[in-house]
């Protein structure tokens, strides 16, 4: 572990909040960045950095040395994203839920995620891309988004979502299935 | 030949299997080497946006909104503090502990000690009386009797054959007439102890003879005895105690 972070770590545990600024600003930049990619929105993963270090600050104490902080830290962050997109699916199924117009259901499904006409007139291939990645469950597109982006391995997947390596595994193949799919369907529309 | 599964070339394509099995066969089937570049085009073409770029005072910024909602930790105590009272307090239990079962073991062992002995004791009793205690129930009547008889013989000796049979009886009734004057004694019969000490005097005589009774020590016996004498009382206590009582008087050891 960063010596500097071990100090850290030491005078937090002393009594010296303060000196958890320094772990905050050291890791702040990367954990913002593998939580807007999971997240896919900026203050969502600005919501993600906060919590994950609130997180981190509480649970400092059961921190075993020999890690790496900066490891430790980043699990937490990916887990406070994956909840965070999963509190927001599951927001997004109960406002769908209550809706007793069908009409309704789809254009709210367009509003969260843009339609292919909108793709076509923007020609924007990330907002494609982003609504494949809609067809994701919360762990699939985590666990994709670890593997094909942050290049984790399936036990580090594993890890930081809290599942076996070949669950996490899985996640991956389902991942890459559906946006194959769904992208190629896109693809022919446009 | 088998042909790879999507799954096993997405595994390939993450280096996730045995690359070099899956690399022989993608060299060896044009079929699943097509679909591996497609596989690989697919990801290649999935680009997420890049994250918005934080300047160097994001850091700082996001310990600004948090500082004032953590608590600081309590400083930890050094190991003398925060530990020599639980430490010291464990360690008295210890010994405490360590104490009393010693103690209850040695108050076990000895308890243990004296119930195996009394146990043993009563397992091998029978064995310590093994002569069984010996009782003797010697009925006045009766030794009064056989000593009315000795006295007869005697008073009629005259030595010869029935030399040994006079000595052997003479040791016969010289235990039995101890106890009865004992116990004469004790229940202050004055004839009946006298009688019996001068019975007692003849027997240790007539028991002490080693070589027999000759006719010359029966004659010597006879006068200096008084065996007529004795012979008269040993009759008169007879006749008292038939009349005394119906039931045998018994002196018993």
């Amino acid at each position: 572990m960063d010596k500097n972070d071990q100090a850290a770590i030491g005078a937090v545990l002393a009594g010296d909040k303060d000196a958890y600024g320094a772990l905050v600003v050291g890791h702040s930049a990367r954990l913002f960045r593998v939580a807007f990619r999971i997240t896919g929105n900026e203050a969502d993963a600005e919501d993600v950095v906060q919590e994950a270090f609130l997180r981190g600050y509480r649970k400092l104490e059961s921190f075993e040395s020999r890690s790496d902080f900066g490891t430790w830290i980043y699990r937490i962050a990916v887990r406070c994203a994956l909840n965070k997109i999963s509190g927001q699916r599951m927001d997004e199924n109960s406002r769908v839920g209550e809706e007793s117009n069908r009409q309704q259901h789809e254009v709210q499904l367009a509003d969260w995620a843009a339609g292919p006409e909108r793709l076509v007139l923007s020609g924007e291939i990330g907002a494609m891309q982003e609504m494949a990645m809609s067809s994701l469950t919360p762990t699939e597109r985590t666990a994709f988004v670890l593997r094909h982006i942050e290049d984790c391995t399936s036990e580090e997947i594993a890890s930081a979502l809290g599942i076996e390596p070949n669950a996490a595994k899985q996640a991956v193949f389902r991942a890459v299935q559906k946006l194959r799919r769904r992208l190629a369907i896109l693809r022919v529309k446009i | 030949m088998n042909h790879l599964s999507e799954e096993e070339l997405i595994a390939h394509a993450y280096a996730e299997d045995d690359s070099n099995a899956v690399q022989q066969h993608l060299l060896a089937c044009a079929e699943c080497a097509k679909a591996y570049s497609a596989l690989g085009s697919d990801l290649a073409d999935i680009k997420f946006a890049e994250a918005p770029p934080r300047d160097s005072a994001y850091g700082h910024r996001v310990w600004e909104s948090l500082a004032g909602s953590l608590p600081a930790y309590e400083p930890r105590k050094s190991w003398f503090r925060r530990g020599l009272w639980p430490a010291l307090s464990y360690a008295a239990a210890g010994i405490a502990l360590v104490v009393c079962a010693f103690l209850g073991g040695r108050l076990w062992e000895h308890r243990h000690a004296q119930t195996i002995a009394q146990n043993h004791v009563q397992q091998h009793e029978p064995t310590v009386q093994q002569p069984p205690q010996r009782i003797v129930v010697v009925v006045l009547s009766d030794h009064l009797d056989r000593s009315e008889r000795l006295l007869v013989e005697l008073k009629h000796a005259e030595g010869g054959s029935v030399a040994f049979p006079l000595r052997d009886e003479a040791r016969s009734l010289l235990e039995a007439n101890q106890i009865c004057r004992k116990n004469a004694k004790q229940d202050d019969d004055r004839a009946l102890s006298t009688a019996l000490d001068r019975l007692d005097h003849l027997l240790v005589e007539l028991a002490n003879q080693p070589d027999g009774l000759n006719t010359q020590t029966i004659s010597r016996l006879q006068d200096e005895m008084n065996v007529d004498g004795l012979l008269f009382e040993v009759r008169v206590l007879r006749s008292r105690q038939a009349a005394s009582s119906t039931h045998p008087k018994g002196d018993t050891i």
